[in-house]
């Protein structure tokens, strides 16, 4: 290097600087135009998950595996630490994991940029038609329910008894739940916990009669029925029979829950995995949640098995999601983890395997989704960070027309 | 009269030192005594300096049950790169602003003064782009190459050698050495105080560096440990608070860092000061 | 540099030598300006287009899979009415409140410690200076974890505020503003009617003047905790090379400690102290890393910080022109604040600050 100084020209540094920007700027080897790599090819798999813990993991691993020594396709799993995120930088990138995890909150962002691979139609099975619901975008059945769970009132059977409760007494209606709750809030315990966010409170709207969007897919959240459920929920707040898991040291209500902080909690079905995991001690028992003044309500959260439509391999990751949304895998993944199948023709086998959480399959009649509108993730997040002021008095009034109007913007 | 109000004084300046001194060290004793609780005890007596049941649990769990190594190791390769980079580029470029009058160093020092008024966090997305352009996203060179060099390190190298006396080169290049050869055994080696500042930079920057982590990769084979505590702390491995384990984490990621800071320590405190100065 | 060429030149070393140190100059300094170029100029240009664009995270946004939407992204923030603006907004708020508070506060704290360990006869000083600067080495990520358990309900803090018989708030869930808290001390419960509008950007006036929620406190004391120390190491220089000046004023008017501080050392610090506040000024509005780590920008978005909301609003909900637009517009407040700093504060400048380019390293240094 030492003898480069007798090289006569800056210009060549110089052009070679100029050289790079250029064949940055111009060729973007990086991104995937989308034109390429579609063809059958048969490579990899790349099947990326957000499990909701170790049970979960194991359990999709050792169902990809089995199914990859039968089809002789190699697939590999790997446990997402920031789903959106890893996916967003992988769309944006163009080279994003096979199959994944798509949550109903980011479904239509995805859908709706072309991220995704509309191969709903290829799966032959008997979905719920409101799941089916939940992952169509302009029409088209994108992608395959993974599962579902509902939410249901899990009630502390200690605590229960102690306040002179019988079973008699599971809350049916608001008010019911009211005293119930008040009876069993003591000074280091409180009756009820749920955590501030639409995921729960949306229970609450849906029992007074209200929902987010209406039957046509447009904002209707400014409406009585939500209105009377928000204030029912402050009043529970306000008169200290319930309080957010936060307020009483828990990170989310199962934990809240589990700690004896509170007696009651609204959850879904994956309490019951981290209940058995980290609290194996305290008994419980799961009741459906009470009716409102528009009558029975729950919410339903599922996930689908996205493909991506960059990937390389699109024929045999269909083949491998059919594999994971077949009846017998799907009672495989409900005995692993505590989730309940997609498809309606396992129903009755489920309730009879597990008739202690009956409750959350019954919910399935009368439960509201998440709707699939583009940009409703962060309306749904708006909404949330509301409804957490909403304990330290805020107006419900409020929340709701801001947002109503944020969700008017997405679903006109 | 004079000596007992001086004493009052002292003594005063003294209760206050210390007890900021307090304010400042507790929260770290803190977490190492905490890395040593059981969940239940960190909840139970969060201020207690002594675990009342000591156990290594969170470390465990760290060490043999998770990505912590595989974080570590990252991290250790990518600072070590990193360092040894700068080291050399910003040497090379702060030997040329400082003593090889080329033309067009005007420009090119005032592009690196415009450059390093531009702040990191609004970098975050543009990045993203190029790296990806250059299909480096997700990969080693992702990480590494676009902390190679930085506008800081090569300031502190051009002041250090303008402060050199020319005299020395001089003879050096009569002697028929070449502009690298005397850059490289006789300038570099006198360098030696400024490129410990450098190392202790780049060591403390790209250890502690995490926003430029996050947007060039998104693989967990490739989390550093900023990155990795960070999804530890906003509940990605966890369920429940598991705050033993968080901190025990916190606390494994600072020891390199305090290792460097006290074997540098005098340094440190200098070479801040001594480059305000200028 | 001109002293060094026309030595050369002198000495008759010859034209060889000179054109070759033109070469060996960009030579030796293309490595780190490729590196420059490609990752911060580059990366610039880049998002700039990205910020006018419709990109919706597929494709290359570079040949194609974007188009042009003028100045829509910048608009939707700045005046489309809806969420992106309130967040935006709020955001806005957030973080003025943060900078508003840290900068004053760490440059008192800073200055005071490095008064208080600077004195001649303090045994113990360099345990002292150690013990202030180190939890400015620390990374950010682990101090977040470390203030994250500190400030839990049931956590130390409020043990501590127990033992002084007060009931601590839920501080990292709470996201009642401080001002808003005090307003009610005094019985104003909601906003008056007065306070209602929303003039500017979205935000009620009510809102605006909500203070740092108490969740965003804990987030400016941790900030006060982490640089006060960097700063105080640039107060010890800076007193240090004025101490024999400082002395003989006080040799001749006999003055007490304070009174020297306040009219002789602190004036002479102005240099010092306007370095210490353009550099806090930077750093403050680019709040990132505890926000990732620690709250994600909650309770009730009360610690989203524009930076923040920039990386969600383009790696999370996939609007890379927006989140691409709000860096910029972050960039441009950064460039007003110092400008608008350094004017009102140079008026009072009565010492001329030499050597101004010189600091420019310490600034990334410090801040990183």
């Amino acid at each position: 290097m030492s003898t480069i100084h007798r090289t006569p020209h800056r210009a060549v540094t110089a052009t070679a600087l100029t050289v790079a920007l250029l064949a940055l700027t111009a060729c973007g080897t990086g991104f995937d135009d989308g034109a390429a790599g579609d063809g059958p090819g048969g490579g990899p798999l790349d099947v990326l998950i957000a499990p909701s813990g170790d049970a979960e993991a194991a359990s999709v691993k050792e169902a990809v595996r089995q199914w990859s020594t039968q089809s002789g396709t190699k697939a590999t799993v790997r446990a997402a630490a920031d789903m959106p995120q890893q996916l967003s930088q992988g769309f944006a990138a163009g080279n994003p994991p096979d199959v994944f995890y798509v949550s109903t909150d980011h479904f239509a962002g995805y859908a709706a940029n072309g991220s995704l691979e509309p191969y709903g139609d290829q799966v032959d099975a008997a979905f719920y038609p409101t799941l089916v619901d939940s992952f169509t975008y302009e029409d088209t059945f994108y992608c395959a329910p993974k599962d579902f769970s509902t939410l249901a009132l899990i009630v502390n059977d200690a605590a229960w008894e102690q306040a002179g409760l019988t079973p008699d007494d599971y809350p049916t209606t608001w008010e019911e739940l009211r005293s119930v709750a008040d009876r069993l809030t003591t000074d280091d315990r409180v009756g009820l916990t749920f955590g501030p966010e639409w995921q729960r409170v949306g229970g609450f709207m849906a029992q007074a009669g209200g929902h987010l969007v209406d039957s046509g897919g447009s904002a209707d959240v400014d409406t009585p029925e939500n209105a009377e459920a928000l204030a029912f929920v402050q009043e529970l707040l306000a008169d200290g029979v319930a309080a957010y898991p936060a307020d009483i040291g828990a990170g989310w209500g199962g934990e809240a829950f589990g700690t004896g902080a509170a007696a009651m909690t609204i959850e879904g079905n994956w309490i019951t995995g981290s209940l058995a995991n980290d609290y194996p001690d305290v008994e419980y028992t799961v009741v459906p949640l009470p009716e409102g003044p528009g009558g029975p309500g729950t919410l339903q959260f599922t996930n689908c098995w996205g493909v991506a439509a960059d990937s390389g391999n699109k024929e045999a990751a269909v083949d491998l999601v059919r594999d994971l949304v077949s009846d017998d895998q799907q009672m495989m993944f409900a005995e692993d983890f505590g989730v309940m199948p997609s498809v309606e023709s396992v129903a009755d086998r489920w309730t009879a395997e597990f008739p202690g959480q009956a409750p959350f399959m019954a919910g399935a009649d009368h439960a509201q989704g998440f709707p699939p509108v583009d940009g409703i993730a962060d309306v749904i997040a708006d909404f949330n960070a509301q409804l957490e002021g909403l304990a330290a008095g805020g107006d419900p009034q409020d929340v709701l027309s801001s947002v109503q109007s944020s969700l008017e913007a997405v679903a006109p | 009269m004079r000596s007992t109000r001086g004493l009052v004084t002292t003594s005063a300046l003294y209760a206050v030192l210390v007890s900021l001194a307090v304010v400042y060290i507790f929260p770290f004793l803190i977490s190492i005594s905490t890395s040593f609780k059981t969940d239940a005890d960190a909840a139970a007596h969060p201020l207690a300096l002594v675990p009342s049941t000591f156990t290594t649990a969170a470390y465990e769990r760290l060490f043999l049950n998770s990505d912590f190594p595989l974080w570590f190791t990252n991290s250790v390769v990518v600072t070590v790169v990193v360092t040894i980079g700068r080291v050399f580029f910003d040497s090379l470029a702060g030997y040329a602003l400082a003593r090889l009058p080329f033309r067009g160093r005007g420009v090119v020092f005032a592009g690196l003064v415009a450059v390093m008024a531009v702040p990191g966090v609004v970098l975050l997305i543009p990045k993203f782009l190029v790296i990806n352009a250059l299909s480096m996203y997700d990969s080693y060179s992702g990480l590494i190459i676009p902390l190679l060099a930085d506008a800081a390190g090569i300031f502190i190298m051009k002041n250090f050698f303008e402060s050199v006396p020319p005299s020395v080169e001089e003879a050096a290049r009569l002697d028929g050495a070449g502009t690298f050869r005397v850059f490289w055994s006789v300038v570099l080696p006198m360098a030696r105080p400024a490129l410990v500042t450098i190392v202790i930079l780049s060591f403390q920057g790209s250890w502690n560096e995490l926003s430029h982590f996050i947007v060039a990769s998104q693989s967990p084979e490739l989390f550093t440990l900023t990155k990795g505590v960070a999804q530890l702390s906003s509940g990605a491995l966890s369920q429940g608070t598991q705050y033993p384990l968080k901190l025990g984490a916190a606390v494994v990621m600072t020891i390199p860092v305090a290792v460097l800071f006290f074997v540098f320590q005098r340094r440190i405190m200098n070479s801040s000061a001594g480059a305000v100065k200028g | 540099m001109s002293r060094a060429t026309s030595r050369v030149t002198r000495r008759g070393a010859g034209r060889g030598i000179r054109s070759g140190q033109q070469a060996a100059g960009w030579l030796f300094i293309a490595p780190a300006l490729v590196l420059l170029g490609l990752f911060l100029v580059v990366p610039i240009a880049m998002a700039a287009w990205v910020s006018v664009s419709d990109w919706s995270g597929r494709g290359n946004p570079f040949t194609g899979a974007a188009s042009f939407v003028g100045a829509a992204n910048y608009g939707e923030l700045l005046t489309g009415g809806g969420l992106a603006q309130r967040d935006f907004a709020t955001s806005l708020r957030n973080n003025g409140y943060y900078v508003l508070l840290v900068v004053p506060i760490q440059t008192a704290v800073a200055l005071g410690l490095a008064v208080l360990v600077n004195r001649k006869v303090l045994r113990g000083r360099g345990f002292f200076r150690t013990a202030f600067y180190f939890p400015s080495v620390t990374s950010s990520v682990a101090i977040t974890v470390v203030f994250l358990f500190l400030f839990t309900a049931s956590g130390a803090v409020n043990r501590l505020l127990g033992y002084l018989s007060i009931e601590g708030p839920n501080w990292l869930n709470d996201p009642r503003g401080v001002l808003h808290i005090l307003l009610s001390a005094v019985g104003v419960q909601d906003a008056p009617a007065a306070l209602e509008a929303a003039p500017f950007l979205g935000l009620s006036w009510w809102d605006w003047l909500a203070g740092p929620s108490v969740a965003m406190s804990v987030f400016i004391v941790m900030a006060i905790f982490t640089t006060s120390g960097t700063f105080m190491l640039l107060f010890i220089a800076a007193l240090q090379n004025i101490d024999g000046e400082v002395e003989e004023a006080a040799m001749m008017d006999g003055t007490t400690g304070w009174q020297r501080l306040r009219h002789v050392t602190i004036p002479m610090l102005r240099p010092t102290i306007f370095t210490v506040v353009t550099l806090g000024l930077i750093g403050t509005w680019q709040v990132f890393d505890q926000i990732y780590a620690g709250s994600q920008g909650s309770p009730a978005k009360t610690t989203l910080t524009p930076a923040y909301l920039s990386y969600q609003t383009s790696f999370s909900s996939q609007e890379w022109g927006q989140g691409a637009a709000i860096a910029f517009i972050l960039f441009a407040i950064i460039v007003a604040m110092t400008i608008l700093q350094r004017v009102v504060l140079r008026e009072r400048d009565a010492i001329p600050r030499r050597k101004r380019f010189h600091r420019a390293p310490v600034e990334a240094g410090a801040q990183r």
